[in-house]
């Protein structure tokens, strides 16, 4: 089910009705239905594949705890890692191995068939299976305690408001709330309904606004002029960011109705003076399951500089790889690695220090870093490195093309908006930032954000792009 | 608590209220011109108008090498120039969209509408078409809410915005099931029987292989016209709803039956669809001149060879079948 969906507009009071009407103890059951639900509207079978996660995480977590064996509890760490990254191998990249066996088959003279299997990728594996795997991690270090109650397990790996996308929870903090016995809360009530009167804007009226733009520029970039092939290279940024933010939004949004607490995922990411800033703001629950489960683990900066590099460049490889099974979503996790690795020396180098806070210098470094991401996205969003390569092209040499052909007055106003607001909520959060403010402008705010939402979305319904990881 | 929170939720009824007047002052005209413009025109239509012709790519289709270039609502108005006429047309359109376009018609009502009747247009291969998800969103902003709900409505995805593998799904469960109804016995039960005997036994060339094309072509015609309106199709209900409009403004309803290929339609399958063909053509004349409107009957209008399209079932006309469609309406036209 789409957030963007009358569906879900439907769904949504509904369940949030029921969760209060019943009494605590059986909510876990509402919880797992509704999320059972809300998955099947995607593809019904494929639930079958999150049954088998949380089956074998459940079973992993509870044996981990239960041996004393060091050998055997890392025998089943191994063993609950191995079965979802096989899980995601399978669906995921199985096109993409097969591909590249061929080629590789190729360079040394043999010949190798592919196997084509009509494999559709589950909507969100990724996100399941590296929540999933954060549980029996956690529960190996001995931070936390196996979950005793499948079903409660099963809503860890099930909720429905973060399921397919994520924020990417830890036991500690969803699993907990999900037990807690939450009454009815007026601040949860209006917060969740502003962040997901929020959210919905970004997505809708700004990522769906721009869309069309930047896919008619990359389809056949080589039509268009320069500087419109540079405005869809902007716009995509803001695109992506639009489409990611507004459904993190609506996801803790929807969840505070709950009466659940999420974590943030995104911190104003364009006002990032770096690459190391822009990732600390940029889906921050899938950073900190980097830095967690593999920076950490593989020795992090505690090894010596060639080390250190080695373990930045494998995060950022993984990392592109988790996005998608391409070398486009390789290539553009390595470029990230290679800046960040770039700024890192250059500031050690002439002894640069960043403070916090509006400044010159700060401006000029926020300006660099988002001409930096803007170019990295290219890769992120090309299909292949000839569209990449025809996008980076266009830019640079069809200044002949006539101008004059794409109209992107309303998708720059919106991009407008999202830059104010970024600005804004610099230090904030929508819901805390309006629940402060006096009732009149508050109530201001809703009939902007009501107005762009419901008179002037993208009229395309376009699913959100970070569904198909 | 409870109380606070219905208090605020009218308050946000109210504050959509009011989102909904701004709406509608200033950026509706734009959105209906941009995403209906069918619609806008039916709005805008200037004073003093006699008829409105409603029609699909049958009207404005024409063969480049025609000795005349004229559309049949311009033969019509040629042939009845009495008449201050509007045309009101686009591709793939049928009556479940022309009865939004014409509620638009509230300031200036003509004295009379044609609207195209296409026999295919009540086919599950219509019904189910994958150009039907876009025009039933063309006409979202017309539906009977609010307008910014309405412009909200078209933002999210809704239950009837099918994928074209859901639509192909519906379609195919239709020729699976769907009972044909014969007066007599007939061998096969549905369009997929009917639709198999003719791709395994169908035609063959003069060297005994099969004839592939032709075999395509028939069965084509077979999944375009082996179906039986009843009061149950869609179609008709959106014309009833027509019919209904029309009577409560006082506006005088012909509607045009197209022609279609039924001589190839024999010659290809036989007499069992030309059956069915004249069937739904006789149902739909009785049903509608019951109700007071003149049916133009063009079915048989348009000889084999006045179809410009040879290899497929469309409705569109050489200049020869433009001119007898648009004489017979014009023969028909008694505007009080």
């Amino acid at each position: 089910m789409l957030f963007n969906s009358v569906h879900f507009l439907f769904f949504l009071p509904l369940v949030v009705a029921m969760y209060y009407i019943l009494p605590p103890k059986f909510r876990w059951i509402l919880i797992f239905i509704s999320s059972c639900y809300f998955y099947m509207c995607f593809v019904p079978k494929y639930i079958l594949i999150l049954f088998a996660i949380i089956l074998i995480d459940y079973i992993s977590g509870l044996t981990i705890e239960q041996v004393h064996d060091k050998k055997l509890k890392k025998f089943y760490l191994v063993f609950s890692i191995v079965s979802n990254v096989a899980l995601l191998a399978f669906f995921k990249y199985f096109h993409f191995i097969n591909e590249n066996l061929e080629g590789v088959f190729k360079v040394f003279g043999a010949t190798y068939t592919p196997t084509n299997l009509d494999i559709i990728l589950p909507i969100g594996l990724s996100f399941h299976t590296f929540q999933s795997m954060a549980y029996t991690i956690e529960v190996y270090r001995g931070n936390q305690k196996a979950e005793k109650h499948l079903g409660y397990f099963a809503n860890y790996v099930l909720f429905f408001p973060q399921m397919v996308a994520g924020p990417i929870e830890k036991y500690q903090t969803l699993g907990s709330e999900l037990k807690k016995e939450i009454k009815f809360n007026y601040d949860n009530f209006s917060n969740g309904f502003r962040l997901i009167l929020f959210g919905l804007f970004v997505k809708m009226a700004v990522a769906d606004n721009i869309a069309p733009i930047v896919n008619e520029v990359y389809a056949n970039p080589m039509e268009f002029h320069s500087l419109e092939v540079f405005a869809a290279i902007v716009l995509f940024s803001f695109q992506i960011y639009a489409d990611f933010y507004g459904y993190s939004t609506i996801a803790i949004g929807a969840a505070r109705l709950l009466g659940v607490h999420l974590i943030d995922n995104f911190k104003t990411p364009y006002l990032a003076t770096s690459i190391n800033d822009f990732w600390k703001r940029w889906h921050i629950s899938l950073t900190s399951w980097f830095r967690e489960y593999v920076y950490i683990p593989l020795g992090g900066s505690r090894l010596g500089n060639a080390k250190w590099v080695f373990n930045i460049l494998v995060i950022f490889f993984i990392s592109g790889l988790w996005h998608g099974a391409s070398w486009t979503f390789v290539v553009w996790g390595l470029l990230h690695g290679a800046f960040y690795l770039f700024e890192r020396l250059f500031n050690y180098l002439f002894k640069v220090k960043i403070k916090e806070g509006f400044s010159v210098l700060n401006l000029f470094l926020g300006i660099k870093t988002f001409v930096l991401v803007s170019f990295i996205w290219i890769f992120f969003r090309a299909e292949s490195f000839e569209k990449a390569k025809d996008i980076i092209k266009a830019f640079l040499k069809n200044w002949h093309v006539p101008l004059n052909q794409l109209q992107i007055n309303y998708a720059l106003f919106f991009v407008l908006i999202i830059i104010i607001t970024d600005v804004l909520l610099y230090k904030s959060r929508i819901d805390n930032w309006l629940h402060v403010k006096k009732p009149i402008l508050r109530w201001s705010v809703y009939v902007l954000l009501l107005f762009l939402l419901m008179g002037m979305s993208g009229m395309d319904n376009l699913p959100f792009i970070y569904f198909q990881f | 608590m409870f109380k606070k929170v219905i208090y605020k939720s009218l308050l946000l009824l109210a504050v959509i209220a009011l989102v909904n007047v701004i709406y509608v002052f200033t950026i509706y005209p734009a959105d209906l011109k941009n995403i209906s413009s069918c619609a806008y025109q039916c709005k805008n239509l200037p004073e003093g108008v006699d008829i409105v012709y409603f029609g699909e790519s049958s009207n404005f289709t024409v063969d480049g090498n025609d000795s005349t270039q004229l559309y049949i609502s311009e033969l019509i108005q040629f042939y009845a120039p009495q008449y201050k006429m509007v045309t009101i047309d686009t591709p793939a359109v049928h009556a479940g969209i022309y009865k939004y376009w014409m509620k638009e018609m509230k300031l200036n009502l003509p004295k009379a509408i044609i609207v195209t009747m296409n026999l295919r247009s009540f086919d599950g291969a219509w019904i189910h078409s994958k150009l039907e998800t876009p025009l039933i969103r063309s006409v979202r902003l017309l539906n009977n809410k609010p307008k910014i709900v309405n412009r909200f409505l078209l933002s999210l995805k809704n239950a009837e915005d099918l994928s074209i593998a859901e639509r192909d799904s519906l379609l195919q469960k239709e020729w699976r099931t769907n009972r044909l109804k014969f007066p007599y016995q007939f061998k096969y039960n549905t369009v997929r029987e009917w639709d198999n005997a003719m791709a395994n036994g169908g035609w063959l060339k003069p060297d005994g292989s099969w004839d592939m094309d032709k075999i395509t072509l028939a069965a084509h015609y077979i999944k375009a016209y082996a179906f039986n309106i009843d009061e149950n199709n869609p179609r008709i209900k959106d014309f009833d709803e027509i019919v209904a409009w029309c009577k409560e403004n006082g506006v005088q309803t012909y509607f045009n039956i197209l022609a279609e290929n039924v001589a190839k339609a024999d010659s290809l399958v036989g007499k069992d669809l030309v059956f069915l063909m004249r069937n739904n053509r006789d149902y739909l004349v009785n049903r509608y001149s019951k109700m007071g409107v003149v049916v133009v009957d063009n079915l048989e209008s348009a000889g084999i060879n006045d179809f410009l399209d040879k290899n497929w079932t469309t409705e569109h006309y050489n200049y020869r079948g433009r001119i007898a469609i648009a004489k017979k309406v014009v023969s028909q036209l008694k505007i009080k």
